[in-house]
Parts: C-alpha cells; sequence; structure tokens
C-alpha cells in the first residue's frame, strides 16, 4: 500500500506545485497580454481612421472616433466575411459623411488564411487603398459595376472583401449619423415629425403638437457650433445641446457645460466669463433661430 | 560520452526531424518562413531544457507507474509558461504559429527525451541533451523555413532576396503545405547519400 500512497502523494505534490507556478506567471503576463492585446487594436483601427479617441460601443466589433473636442467624426467597424480560405478580418473606418476613410485585412500573420501569393495580395495598399474615399455605392467590384479592380486570379477573396465592406456599412450605417436625437432636448414629447430634413421637427404627444426642435449653427470664437434646440409651445426652451464645437480647450468648450445649458430653459443664460465670444454666438444664434421657427409653434 | 558528445548527439546526429523523423507535425506546420520556424524551434528548446532539467533532479522521486502523467505535467507547465510569454511579448509570432504552440505539449520528441533520457540521467547531461535536441529541432526548422520563404516568397526574414521581380512571381507553391513535404523530402534524401553513417 505504501506504493500506491507513494504514487498518489507524488502526482498531487507535483500537479499542485505546477498550478502554483502558472497561477504566478498568468498573474505576471495577464496584465502584459491585455496591453498588447489593446494596442495592437488600437494601431489597427488608427490605420483606417486617424482620431484622438476611440470609444468601443460593441466590444471588439465597432467604435466610435472622436477627435479632441468629443465630436464624432465616424466609426470603425470589423467584419469577418468568408473568403476562398477562411473569414478575412476587415477593420473599416467610415466619416460621418458615409465615405470610407479607409480599410485594413490582417495579415497572414494574423490570422489570414487566403492563399498565399494570390488571394493573400488583398492585404496589399494597391488593393486596400482603392476603397478610401468610396462611398456604399461605389463599393462593388469592376466586373459588378462598381470601381473595385479585384486582384487577378483571386476574385472570390476581392469579391469576399468588397461585399464584406458594404455589408458592414449597411449594419453599422445608424451609428455614422452624429449622435442626434430630438428626444434628447423634447422628452416630453412621444414622437417627432420631421418638418425639415434634418432641421426642424414637431415635436407631438398623441396628436397634440408640444412644440418644435430644430438644429441650427452659427460661428463661435475658433470653429463653428452647432446645437439642436427644444422650444416648447409655452415659449420656454426645453432642452439645448451642442452637437458639433470645437473651441478653446478648457474656456470656450465650457459652452458644452450642462450648468450653462440648463440656463437657457429659465430664459437666457448669462454668458460665460473669459469666453464671452463662444457663450455669446450661441446665446444669439438661439434666440435668432427661435425668432425664425416660432411660427411654426404658434 | 563526453558532454560535448551528449550536445552535439541532439544536434547533428540523432536530429529530431532529419534523423529521427519525430516532431514531422510541427516542423512541416510552422516552417513556412524562417522567423516563424526559428521561434517554433526556440519555443520547443525551451520546453525541452526545462522540462529535462526537472524531470532530472525529480527522476529519483517519482514512482514508476506515475511517471509518464508527472512528465505530462511538467511539460505542460513549462509549455503553457512560454505560451504566456510569447502571447505578452511576441504576439504576432504567437499569432503566426496559432495552434502549434500549445501542441508542443504532445511533441513526441519531448515525452521521448524525458522518458528516455532525462528520466535515467544526471541534471547537467539532461541539460546538455534538451539544449542539443531543441537546437537541432530548431536548425533543421530554420533550414526548413529558409528555403520555403526565399523560394516561395523572394524573402529572407522578410528581406528581398532576389529583387522586385522575382517576388511579384515566386513559387507559392514552396510556402503552401505540399512545400514543406517536398522540402523535408529532397533535405532527408541529400543527407543520406551525403552524410557518412558514422557521423549521423
Amino acid at each position: 500500500m505504501t506504493g500506491t500512497r507513494q504514487m498518489v502523494i507524488t502526482l498531487f505534490v507535483v500537479a499542485v506545485s505546477c498550478a502554483v507556478i502558472l497561477s504566478f506567471v498568468y498573474a505576471f503576463t495577464a496584465p502584459r497580454i491585455a496591453d498588447t492585446q489593446a494596442r495592437l487594436t488600437l494601431s489597427g483601427l488608427e490605420e483606417v481612421m486617424s482620431a484622438h479617441k476611440y470609444v468601443e460601443v460593441i466590444p471588439d466589433t465597432l467604435w466610435e472616433a472622436l477627435d479632441s473636442s468629443d465630436n464624432k467624426l465616424g466609426i470603425v467597424f470589423r467584419v469577418f466575411p468568408q473568403g476562398y480560405g477562411g473569414p478575412i478580418p476587415i477593420t473599416v473606418g467610415l466619416d460621418t459623411e458615409g465615405v470610407i476613410t479607409g480599410i485594413r485585412i490582417a495579415s497572414a500573420a494574423e490570422g489570414l488564411v487566403e492563399t498565399p501569393g494570390l488571394g493573400a495580395k488583398i492585404t496589399e495598399p494597391d488593393f486596400t487603398d482603392q476603397f478610401k474615399d468610396k462611398c456604399l455605392a461605389d463599393v462593388n467590384l469592376a466586373q459588378d459595376g462598381g470601381e473595385i479592380q479585384a486582384i487577378t486570379a483571386a476574385t472570390i477573396s476581392s469579391r469576399a472583401v468588397s461585399e464584406g465592406v458594404k455589408k458592414g456599412i449597411e449594419i453599422y450605417a445608424t451609428y455614422v449619423a452624429s449622435a442626434c436625437d430630438p428626444m434628447d432636448v423634447f422628452p416630453q414629447a412621444g414622437g417627432f415629425s420631421e418638418i425639415i430634413a434634418d432641421t426642424l421637427w414637431y415635436a407631438l404627444r398623441d396628436s397634440d403638437t408640444l412644440g418644435i426642435v430644430f438644429v441650427g449653427v452659427t460661428q463661435g470664437y475658433l470653429d463653428r457650433i452647432e446645437f439642436m434646440v427644444g422650444y416648447s409651445k409655452a415659449a420656454r426652451v426645453t432642452g439645448i445641446t451642442v452637437l458639433y464645437s470645437k473651441e478653446t480647450d478648457g474656456i470656450g468648450e465650457l459652452i458644452r457645460d450642462a450648468e450653462f445649458l440648463e440656463g437657457f430653459k429659465a430664459g437666457a443664460p448669462e454668458a460665460i466669463s473669459g469666453a464671452t465670444v463662444s457663450s455669446q454666438a450661441l446665446i444669439d444664434a438661439v434666440d435668432g433661430y427661435i425668432d425664425r421657427f416660432k411660427e411654426y409653434v404658434e | 560520452m563526453t558532454k560535448l558528445h551528449i550536445f552535439t548527439r541532439g544536434l547533428v546526429k540523432d536530429n529530431a526531424v532529419f534523423v529521427l523523423m519525430i516532431g514531422l507535425c510541427p516542423a512541416l506546420a510552422t516552417s513556412s518562413t524562417v522567423r516563424d520556424g526559428f521561434g517554433m524551434g526556440l519555443a520547443a528548446t525551451f520546453v525541452l531544457v526545462f522540462s529535462n532539467l526537472l524531470i532530472s533532479i525529480l527522476r529519483k522521486n517519482i514512482p514508476n507507474e506515475v511517471r509518464i502523467p508527472i512528465f505530462i505535467l511538467i511539460i505542460s507547465t513549462f509549455v503553457t509558461i512560454i505560451d504566456y510569454m510569447m502571447q505578452a511579448f511576441q504576439p504576432d509570432l504567437y499569432r503566426a504559429l496559432g495552434v502549434f504552440v500549445p501542441l508542443i505539449v504532445v511533441n513526441c520528441m519531448i515525452l521521448g527525451r524525458a522518458e528516455a533520457y532525462a528520466s535515467k540521467s544526471s541534471v547537467l547531461d539532461s541539460v546538455l541533451d534538451g539544449l542539443g535536441t531543441g537546437l537541432g529541432f530548431t536548425l533543421a526548422l530554420t533550414v526548413m523555413g529558409t528555403l520555403r520563404e526565399v523560394l516561395g516568397n523572394g524573402t529572407f526574414l522578410g528581406m528581398s532576396v532576389f529583387g522586385e521581380s522575382f517576388q511579384k512571381a515566386p513559387v507559392i507553391f514552396m510556402i503552401m503545405s505540399p512545400g514543406a513535404f517536398l522540402v523535408i523530402g529532397i533535405l532527408k534524401a541529400l543527407i543520406n547519400k551525403y552524410v557518412k553513417k558514422e557521423l549521423r
């Protein structure tokens, strides 16, 4: 019996020691592995669309690209259409107008399994650069009536890329438009009906018109300021958000401050000291737009 | 047998791939480029050296009946270590080698050296044996990788060898799977013909 006991004990001791060693190695490498992964992902994103930062919307699949003032530049997404040898990992950058800013296809070392020298040529700039500055309608192979020249003798791989990019744009198109939901500035409404495309809406509840929501633009101190305002029948601002601005960091950009914007609901806010040009421009513009659209609520 | 002999035996005379014909699966699959072949060889060498070392240290305490599970435990521990390390520090290489890194566990070259040598020999001898066998494996994979990358892609470690025109239309066949069989067959034939029996 001593033999059996020794066997069990030795095996147990070795197994436990191995587990302990591995847990230390894991603790040491896990953060580095996560780091490396994150860096690889980021450099992949930068290649298709340069931005100040990327906000992950769907893990490993969809990112919003933002500039240094948090304005949305577009989106970056990944698709994996079936190629000749296996799924093709493609990263696509799409700006807010729906124009492709660039695409990147993972190399063989990163998991592409197309035929070396033939299908694998889809990773080369000669092919991928063709997608730059194209929109959905142009992304087709030349033989299918589009503008993309397929790689000779690799039509299946080439077509898989163009179809994959198209499909991705169709799926993620809703994320492209910069966030401008009238509900944000008119929470009391149950629905909206558009009067002027992308500019003016009626805010409705049941069949009553509660007021209007409009989008306006004005010149700030450095750049234009785009904003959306809700305006009720009772001649009150129900809410306001800044859609785009690129004013001086920490000064003009204060116009995005909730406190300042809240001021509009109780009449007009004070101009922000130190940022008079930006804030006064916004205050005046809101007034001007209300004057212009007032007739719709009356 | 001198220490030098123990080391060089695995390197040349008992070369795992070209003479013993073991560990062929990773040798064929990961030798499409110089970098992959060399990286795979070094990963296997790391596992060989350390598993030989540990098994040799423990050889008097391992009961004969459970030696195989214990060898496998030790080997898989080192394989997991190298797997994590590569993921953290060599992510590109790790992705290129793919499933073949974890599969080092079942490489019969490693269990073979543990069973046939490390479990019966002194610590220093076992380490030398592991190093020799591992570097012999690395050498084989690097030679195959060189031939296949140069002919199949026109590059060595990614640098152009024959210039642009060759690179546009290389012998693609060589970096695909059939090229691996062809290269190993031709190398084996050449070794059989030209390397003297005594040396082998």
